[in-house]
């Protein structure tokens, strides 16, 4: 029988194999060749160092990354508040960006604040459930979320809100405060309309009603939409899908690579994906409940979560059923940042995936 | 506090957050069925209607041909400069497009289909090469062949062709069933308006795939537009120019056809206009001065225009006359000058008189005396009956559009119109054709028609043939009988012979001496705005006649001028070139 750690292994490489051949066939500068002038050979460039990455905490012990986890935290808040001072903006605006567009922070952020959270929570285990711990993990979650909101990268700063909310689930508070606190967001989220942008706001009306405005604000949901149904059960086959080809599908190789996925590999490709996402997120929680120690437990499930939440709003909106949010589908979506962080992230679960197959097995002898 | 309850419950945590995940997926996966199963072929059509674009052609419009096979109408390739919107800058490449081209041009960028912008029209050959040397300079902008309808020496047929135009919001509206669009061409007025449907041709398309900028990728398929029939008219192009240069400055009619058949040979309208100003596209100013013209070149004066007939009506009176018994043609009348009814004088158009006069001598002499006697003998009601007979007043079943028919006044229309009893004076006008009495040239064309025919009277038609794509003719128009006016022959013989001495020794003195029998008929017709108009029609040879013909020459004074000396030429030159 195959190992864990192996179909684990198997299943992010297949998930980062059909990211390039998906970054390849969205490609404008795909004639350019491998290397770092065309899309896919970057893509394929922060593989090779992604997945070096995850060799490296593959066969080392990370334990020093929670040791130092206030490190990373502070790290990570200084990089964002940097952002907000030198950052260099994109297309629509907004400043994210750190060394000549090639270092997205708020990306690191969220391995940062996983450690931290993890950490934080376990060595105050006697706390948990507590409103004192709760408070004070708000504050320390709220920092960073808050300089992403400013860049303004609501997508991540959802992310990193979610993250804090699933330490909470995952931390063992009773279900009243949970619900207390759901209660206390649904009830203040019609206020954030006040602060939110102007495109922000359009971005929740389209999607509630896309084809109100097909060629405007509704465009992305509307064109992303068709290009999933214009791939039918099989699709139109590897680069020929006509949503993506001529452009029509905005954001081809990031925010919306899954419709331009499927236009091409149809229901099918669409299912082969999400079934790779399932069993990613399957090994990892599971990987979670088996590890013994309470502080890698919190990371492993974090992560799960955090992976999960983000495969679901990107897939969602690449659906029409979630808001459309700026957020990268992990692995797939082109972009050298969040492939890092998750195959970082990656390579630890597999660490422990190895590790309590050999305890097990110890177990047992 | 940390417990194993706690602990126990993180890991209960752990396991939900697993099926939450599955959920998820499960959502994600039926709504990926929902999109691209159930909704796929919904979703592909929307796809396809991103990325193709439709430009229509026009259609081409099938040739005219006259009798002979001279091509009258035909659509000559004119060139446009397109602009593909967005696939290049405008601005620049306007600029581009002067530099090129070398001189200042006002653009008229009218959008002619959602994307494309025409930016010139009617390009010169010359223009057309510097712009293909010029392409790469040029991205973005096409040379486009479109079809603009020619005309042979456009004046001189003008109102029976007719001429073409881009189709109205009006017309729109009524035939866009029919798949006119807004661009396209229709026929305004005489064969191209009545024979539309066989004119009119099959539109041509392009389909180009079109990026989410509307950079064309690359042109899917393309029709070229076609036409499906051609004319072949009964028209005798040379005779047609014969007529209407033997007409000289003069406004007026020439109709010549062929009364055994109802063919239309020429059919002349005079002021004309250059139906060639409409393909090329009229300015507004163009159009109004045509239309401001007192002349009124628009108007088909064969067909459109209302005269008094004059003298040329007392053949009818005089066949009526003789049908009814009501003269015989030895009986003999004196003209002093005058008839005197009531307390009023009516007089003849020759103030001394023409004496002593038998009936034939009067046609000849087209004595006025002798027809208002004839009038009164009859009585407004039989004149009426017999104006009937002969199709006065009603459809002259002619192939063009915008044929009117003239007024026949009765006393019933006197009485109910302008409330007063019909006089015997009323009669009078009418028997020497003025008075309310309003005819078209054609008519009175017709009229001359039966008599030479001996009542048979055809349909005139100017439709011979239609030829299909490769000249195969699909349909011909045989002579389709009217109607037959049965009268006796000697009241036929009568008036043939009276109206040979209208040429021989009467009115028609002008026309003397042709190596041919003539029967004619001079016409005067009292004109308020002016000098009278002058008429004369007739056909030859008298015996067997082949040729019928009508001339009215507006302002041309009294009959025996202006129209006989125009219809000489004309006979001359048929006795010349075509034989009788």
């Amino acid at each position: 029988m195959m190992r864990r750690e192996h179909f684990f292994v198997l299943v992010t490489l297949c998930l980062c194999v059909l990211g390039v051949i998906a970054v390849y066939s969205v490609d404008p500068l795909r004639d350019e060749g491998f290397g770092p002038k065309s899309f896919f050979g970057r893509q394929i460039l922060w593989n090779a160092v992604g997945w070096a990455l995850f060799l490296l905490f593959r066969f080392s012990d990370f334990q020093w990354l929670f040791r130092r986890s206030w490190l990373w935290y502070l790290l990570s808040v200084l990089s964002l508040g940097a952002v907000l001072v030198f950052g260099e903006s994109d297309e629509t605006g907004a400043r994210r960006w750190l060394f000549s567009r090639s270092v997205q922070p708020s990306e690191f952020a969220k391995l940062a604040l996983l450690f931290f959270l993890s950490s934080y929570l376990s060595t105050n285990r006697d706390e948990l459930d507590f409103w004192s711990l709760l408070v004070k993990s708000a504050f320390f979650v709220a920092v960073p979320t808050l300089l992403v909101f400013l860049q303004p990268d609501l997508g991540t700063a959802l992310v990193l809100g979610v993250l804090w909310f699933g330490a909470l689930f995952l931390g063992g508070w009773h279900r009243r405060k949970l619900g207390l606190l759901l209660g206390l967001v649904a009830g203040l989220s019609p206020l954030s309309w006040f602060i939110m942008k102007d495109y922000q706001r359009k971005r929740i009306l389209a999607f509630l009603d896309p084809w109100q405005d097909p060629l405007g604000s509704g465009y992305n949901v509307v064109q992303s939409q068709i290009a999933i149904g214009s791939g039918g059960f099989l699709g139109q086959g590897w680069l020929s899908g006509k949503q993506t080809q001529l452009r029509f599908l905005p954001a081809r190789y990031t925010d919306f690579i899954f419709a331009a996925f499927c236009e091409q590999f149809g229901f099918v490709g669409g299912m082969v994906l999400l079934t790779l996402f399932i069993l990613f997120f399957w090994i990892v929680l599971e990987a979670a409940q088996r590890v013994g120690n309470l502080e890698e437990r919190f990371f492993a499930s974090l992560f799960g979560i955090l992976f999960l939440f983000q495969v679901g709003i990107n897939v969602g909106m690449n659906l029409g059923i979630a808001p459309v949010t700026g957020i990268p589908l992990p692995f797939v979506s082109y972009g050298g940042s969040s492939l890092l962080v998750h195959l970082a992230g990656a390579g630890m679960i597999a660490r422990l995936i190895w590790r309590t197959e050999q305890e097990e097995r110890e177990r047992w002898i | 506090m940390w417990n194993e309850r706690m602990e126990e419950r993180i890991r209960q945590r752990v396991a939900a957050a697993l099926w939450i995940g599955v959920a998820l997926f499960v959502v994600l996966s039926v709504r990926l069925w929902y999109l691209a199963v159930l909704w796929g072929e919904w979703f592909r059509e929307r796809s396809e209607r991103n990325r193709v674009r439709v430009v229509f052609l026009e259609t081409l419009r099938g040739n005219i041909y006259d009798r002979r096979g001279v091509c009258l109408a035909e659509d000559v390739p004119r060139f446009r400069l397109v602009f593909l919107v967005g696939s290049s800058d405008e601005e620049l490449v306007m600029k581009r497009v002067r530099e090129v081209l070398g001189r200042d041009i006002a653009f008229s960028l009218r959008e002619r289909a959602p994307g494309e912008l025409v930016l010139l029209e009617d390009l010169s050959l010359e223009d057309v090469v510097k712009i293909e040397e010029n392409s790469e300079r040029l991205p973005g902008v096409l040379v486009e062949a479109y079809p603009a309808r020619k005309y042979r020496d456009g004046e001189v047929a003008a109102s029976l062709l007719g001429y073409v135009g881009k189709v109205s919001p009006e017309e729109l509206k009524a035939l866009g069933k029919m798949g006119y669009r807004n661009e396209d061409r229709i026929g305004k007025s005489g064969v191209e308006s009545f024979y539309e449907s066989f004119l009119r041709g099959e539109e041509g398309y392009r389909r180009v795939e079109v990026d989410a900028l509307g950079r064309v990728v690359q042109v899917l398929d393309f029709r070229s537009p076609r036409f499906r029939y051609s004319l072949q008219l009964t028209l005798d192009w040379e005779l047609q120019r014969a007529c209407y240069e033997a007409l000289g400055r003069r406004n007026g009619v020439v109709l010549v056809g062929d009364p055994a058949t109802g063919e239309i040979l020429a059919f002349v309208s005079k002021p004309s206009f250059d139906p060639n100003l409409f393909s090329r596209g009229l300015s507004l100013k163009e159009w109004l001065d045509l239309l401001e013209q007192k002349s009124n070149p628009l108007l088909a004066r064969p067909t459109q225009a209302l005269y008094p007939p004059g003298s040329l009506f007392k053949i009818l009176i005089a066949l009526a006359a003789l049908e009814e018994q009501v003269v015989t043609s030895r009986e003999s009348f004196f003209c002093p000058g005058y008839l005197e009814y009531g307390n009023r004088k009516y007089f003849c158009w020759k103030r001394g008189g023409h004496g002593r006069v038998t009936f034939e001598e009067a046609i000849a002499e087209s004595c006025n005396v002798v027809f208002y006697t004839l009038g009164l003998r009859l009585g407004p009601e039989r004149i009426a009956r017999y104006a009937r007979m002969f199709g006065f007043g009603q459809d002259a079943h002619l192939d063009l559009s915008g044929v009117k028919t003239g007024f026949f006044p009765t006393p019933e229309w006197k009485r109910e119109t302008l409330k007063e009893a019909w006089y015997p004076g009323d009669t009078m006008n009418l028997s020497i054709g003025q008075g309310y009495l309003l005819v078209t040239p054609l008519e009175m064309y017709l009229l001359l028609c039966a008599v030479a025919n001996r009542g048979k009277v055809y349909d005139p038609h100017v439709l011979w043939r239609v030829l299909d794509e490769d000249g195969r003719v699909v349909k011909e128009v045989k002579p389709s009988l009217r109607r037959t006016i049965a009268l006796r022959s000697q009241t036929w013989d009568t008036v043939i012979r009276g109206m040979e001495k209208v040429v021989t020794q009467g009115t028609g003195f002008n026309c003397r001496g042709l190596p041919v029998r003539l029967a004619a008929k001079t016409g005067t017709a009292q004109n308020p705005h002016g000098k009278e108009h002058s008429w004369f029609g007739g056909f030859f040879p008298s015996d067997r006649p082949k040729f019928v013909f009508l001339v009215l020459v507006e302002h041309g004074g009294d009959g025996s001028g202006e129209a006989t000396l125009v219809a000489r030429k004309v006979i001359e030159w048929i006795l010349q070139n075509r034989g009788a």
